[in-house]
Order: structure tokens, then C-alpha cells, then sequence
């Protein structure tokens, strides 16, 4: 049985199953509960240029069947990421995927360039972060923008170049057209869904930030659709991202169109789900008599 | 650190809103301070475990105390004897003992009981000083008292038992009338840790504070608890959950 997908040149994952960025940090705590080879591949938390400290607490509350965040990107930095992290990393055999975001298009270029460097298989960048120099609006909502920035990324990069999307926009499907006319090899969709919490008794914002994304399987029918239609308007291979719990999840998605799907809030409620997911995933390949991950990519029987 | 497999032996109400669970459970030995997440269904409607600290743990057993807050611990309090759950730990890091001839001076309020009473069983000797709003929110007060070597202190709001007051008003006192070095060991609320913080520091006491934040993962994935130091950010339930109190940056959030 071949568990294998295929994401961009030179990017080939043993198994469909991912991290997701923001649940799985560096991987340096999730290695000693399991060993890390065993995923198709590993996200890392969001890196920025410069070290980056967060939003004020409360960072996260639960919602029915998910949770929403603000933790505000807080992270070490790309360079401590490549001189404190990467060399551990990078040993467990899998590769490493690094997500990464900036607030101009002259940050987002000069980090992809700062990140072509050994033992990065792949880069994913995080659009839904605003645009300072144009009044604060996502990277990720304009087509055009989208466009030139992926473009400016492409130019300064060798690494695959995965692109990934915010939910928050009308037509997704002509975002991740503008993604792969900007030269991206893969598409992650999607990303947190914008929400809120309100204490009825106080009157008050739940969370620090006021504001904060959805997460969890809460959001797995609006990825799966969103999974779905991105399918139809590109060629490239789509990594889910969005509430997947179980194999069961992971083999919609991959129904659905996805080549890959990442697992973010589960494991944080369940942290050595990757390895139930991937021999679920093995399971039912071989009780439906299928010798590939490949043979239900895109396979979704519509009316 | 795993994720074990937990049979509920008892849960019964030990005061207002608070229940004490026993627990069958193989987890790794675990040191006062340390905590668990506890993932209170196995549907996935209630989607985060509840970080809850160790009350004590023997061969093979555990004991939580937690309070009802909201609609995790409700679950956790209809459990049955019987039923299973899982059980993520230990996790965080612990108090560290009273060294060098210090005396301890353990202080609780609120749901901050659990790892304090922990370290106060552990270490056998000093004072153990319980806050809360009345008579009626205290729990294991039989257990407390039944510590040879430790002398308890109850306070209360409405005076319904032991002093009138705050717990750090007999804390204040207790450092005053020392003979010696002390240290002090608080969970609780942050008003409370921080005023500990501020009288252990007049006192040139040393301070540990347990502190309480909103999770998600519990083991230092997430960065949702992370906490400003004088040591840059730190995350609650990675790095702490105890800290040296003159580290907290107790004014920013």
C-alpha cells in the first residue's frame, strides 16, 4: 500500500498527515510523546522576522466542539528558529514545513529568503495577517495582492512555496488562482474562521484581543466545502486545514480534493492522535481494497 | 509525561461546588506543584481538557479537588465510580522544598488548595494559612488539621470560621512574627498571589507562586497561557505553573 502524496517538486510526504501551524510549536514537545518520523510532515508554528510576544490574556476559549484563539502569532523569530530548533527538528526524518507571515510584502520577501535555507523542505505562508502599508487589510482578501505577494515570495525562495488561505473572503476559488499564477506550488486551505466571546455578566470581552479565530471541528464542514471548491479552480495540490479530529475527517478531505490535511486543535485535546489518524487512514485503504492515498484524492462522486 | 487511562473510584462534594475524585490510574510519580489535563468527555462538544492540579497520588491511585466553574467541571462532577477517563501528565514543574533552615508558610484561596496542600503533606512542617469566603467553601479541613507539624490557619470573609479576612493578613503576621528564614508557597487568586509576593519581598522571604491561566494544550504547545517575567515570556503550564513570585510582571497581562 502506498501512503505517499505528492505536495510539490521535490516535497513528497510518506503519509497525508501534517501538523498544523500554532498547535505544534516546534515540535520539541510533541517528540517526546511520539516519535515525530512517523508524520507526512511537520508545520511549525508561525515565524516572523523579529521575535514576536503575543496578544494580552486571555488567549483562548472553548466553544462548542472547538475553541477560539488570539494568541497573536507569538513566536521566537526565524533566526532563533534556524540556530535553536531546526537542528532537532530536521533529524526526525520528516519534513519540515516552516509557516511564516509578515506585515509588508517587503517582510514576507526578505523572511522567505532568510528561510532558504538546509533542512526547510517547504515554506507555507500565512496571508491572513494585515497589510500595515495598505490600510491593514489581509494580504489574503485581494486577488492582487495576493498575487504580487506570492509573486515577490516566489522570486526570493527555492523551497516549495505553500500558500495559505483565510476563509474570510467570497471566492475562494479565484484566490488560490491568483496564488498559483503567483507561483505557488500548493495551497493550504483554510485557516481560523474570525469570532468572538462575550461574558454576559460582566458585560466584557472574552478575550484579550476582543476578537480571535475558530478552530476545531466546529469549522470541518465549512473547510470541507471550502476544500472542495478550491479543487475545482486549481491543479495544484491542496493541503486541508480546518477541524480534522480523525481519519475519518482526513478521508473527506481528501475526497473532497485535498492531497494532505493538517491536524492543529485535536492534537491539542488529544496530542497522540497523528498516529491513530494515519493507521485509521491505513485501515481503510486496505478495507476498501485501495493500494493509494491517491486513489480518493478528488474523488467525490457529486449528482 | 503520558496520556493515561484513569478509572473514577469516588467523587463526592467535600464543600460548596468542590468535589474530591479518586482516581485508579497508572501515571508517573508526580511532585506537589504538578498537574493533569483531564479530558472530561469523549465527546467532542467539550473540546479542551481542564488543566486540574494533584492532590496527592499513591501506587497506582490519584486524588483531584475541583471546583464547579462552568461546563467542564459540571461533567467531571457527574462522573460515577467506574466510569474512565483520560488523564494527561504529569505535567509543569513543581515547588521547591524549604532549604537552607527555611520555615514554610503555605498559603491557598479559592481553587488554589490542591498543589498547596500537596506540598504542605510533603513537607510536614510549618503553616498552612486557608482563605475563602466562608465556612462552607472550605475543603478537607479534617485532612488539614490532621498534619502533624503543620499549623492551619483558616480565614474568612464573614468570619463563619478561624479569622475575619483575608489569608494574606495571617500571612503578613506569620512573616512578622518569624523567627527565621522563610518561604512562602501561594495558589490562588492573582490579587492574593501578588500581595503574598509583595509581603514575602518586605520580609526578604522567598516566594513560589502556582499560578492559574486559560489552556489549550497544557504542555507548552499552544502559547495561550504564556505570562510576562523578568525572564521574558514564560509559559504557565510549561514552564511554571510555579514561579518565583519576584518574577511576575504582576502588572502587565
Amino acid at each position: 500500500m502506498n501512503t505517499s502524496v505528492r505536495i510539490a517538486p521535490g516535497l513528497v510526504l510518506k503519509n497525508p498527515v501534517l501538523s498544523a501551524s500554532g498547535t505544534f510549536a516546534y515540535g520539541e514537545e510533541f517528540s517526546r510523546l511520539f516519535d515525530l518520523g512517523l508524520l507526512g510532515g511537520i508545520v511549525t508554528k508561525g515565524l516572523s522576522l523579529n521575535p514576536k510576544e503575543g496578544n494580552p490574556l486571555p488567549r483562548v476559549y472553548e466553544t462548542p466542539c472547538g475553541l477560539i484563539n488570539a494568541i497573536g502569532l507569538e513566536n521566537i523569530g526565524a533566526d532563533a528558529f534556524i540556530s535553536g530548533k531546526l537542528p532537532e527538528l530536521r533529524s526526525f526524518g520528516t519534513p519540515v514545513i516552516v509557516n511564516f507571515f509578515g506585515s509588508s510584502e517587503e517582510d514576507y520577501a526578505l523572511l522567505a529568503s532568510r528561510l532558504d535555507v538546509n533542512g526547510i523542505a517547504a515554506i507555507e505562508m500565512n496571508v491572513s495577517c494585515p497589510n500595515v502599508k495598505q490600510g491593514g487589510l489581509e494580504f489574503g482578501r485581494d486577488p492582487e495582492v495576493l498575487f504580487r505577494l506570492t509573486g515577490a515570495v516566489r522570486a526570493r525562495t527555492g523551497k516549495p512555496l505553500i500558500v495559505k488561505l483565510t476563509p474570510m473572503v467570497s471566492d475562494i476559488g479565484a484566490m488560490a488562482q491568483a496564488a498559483r499564477a503567483g507561483g505557488a506550488d500548493a495551497i493550504t486551505c483554510a485557516n481560523t474562521i474570525p469570532a468572538m466571546a462575550i461574558d454576559e455578566h460582566t458585560w466584557r470581552p472574552v478575550l484579550g484581543n476582543v476578537t480571535g479565530g475558530l478552530s476545531g471541528p466546529a469549522i470541518k464542514p465549512v473547510a470541507l466545502k471550502l476544500v472542495w471548491e478550491v479543487s475545482k479552480k486549481v491543479d495544484i495540490p491542496i493541503i486541508a486545514s480546518g477541524g480534522a479530529c480523525t481519519w475519518n475527517d482526513c478521508v473527506q478531505f481528501l475526497l473532497a480534493g485535498a492531497s494532505a490535511v493538517e491536524i492543529g486543535s485535536a492534537s491539542l485535546r488529544d496530542p497522540l492522535c497523528f498516529t491513530d489518524i494515519i493507521t485509521g487512514i491505513e485501515h481503510y485503504l486496505e478495507s476498501r481494497g485501495l493500494d493509494s492515498v491517491t486513489d480518493l484524492i478528488g474523488k467525490l462522486e457529486t449528482p | 509525561m503520558n496520556d493515561v487511562l484513569a478509572v473514577v473510584k469516588g467523587n463526592r462534594a467535600v464543600a460548596r461546588d468542590t468535589f474530591l475524585m479518586d482516581l485508579d490510574c497508572a501515571l508517573e510519580p508526580s511532585l506537589p506543584g504538578q498537574f493533569l489535563m483531564v479530558k472530561v468527555s469523549s465527546s467532542c462538544e467539550l473540546f479542551l481538557r481542564r488543566p486540574l492540579a494533584i492532590l496527592g497520588q499513591g501506587e497506582g491511585t490519584l486524588e483531584i479537588l475541583y471546583k464547579l466553574k462552568g461546563e467542564g467541571t459540571l461533567e467531571l462532577s457527574r462522573k460515577k465510580p467506574g466510569d474512565v477517563l483520560w488523564v494527561l501528565g504529569p505535567l509543569g514543574n513543581c515547588f521547591s522544598p524549604p532549604q537552607n533552615g527555611e520555615s514554610a508558610l503555605f498559603v491557598a484561596g479559592g481553587t488554589g488548595l490542591p498543589p498547596v496542600l500537596a506540598l504542605a503533606s510533603r513537607v510536614g512542617s510549618g503553616a498552612l494559612v486557608i482563605g475563602a469566603r466562608s465556612k462552607g467553601d472550605i475543603p478537607l479541613l479534617d485532612r488539614m488539621n490532621s498534619l502533624k507539624g503543620v499549623a492551619v490557619y483558616p480565614v474568612t470573609e464573614d468570619g463563619s470560621l478561624g479569622r475575619r479576612g483575608m489569608a494574606t493578613d495571617v500571612l503578613g503576621e506569620l512573616l512578622a512574627g518569624a523567627a527565621g528564614p522563610c518561604a512562602v508557597y501561594a495558589c490562588g487568586p492573582r490579587g492574593m498571589l501578588e500581595k503574598a509576593c509583595e509581603l514575602s519581598g518586605v520580609a526578604a522571604a522567598r516566594c513560589e507562586v502556582s499560578l492559574e491561566e486559560y489552556m489549550a494544550c497544557g504542555f507548552g504547545v499552544c502559547s495561550a497561557c504564556t505570562v510576562k517575567t523578568s525572564a521574558g515570556p514564560r509559559r504557565v503550564c510549561s514552564n511554571g505553573p510555579v514561579f518565583d513570585a519576584a518574577t511576575i510582571a504582576w502588572g502587565a497581562r
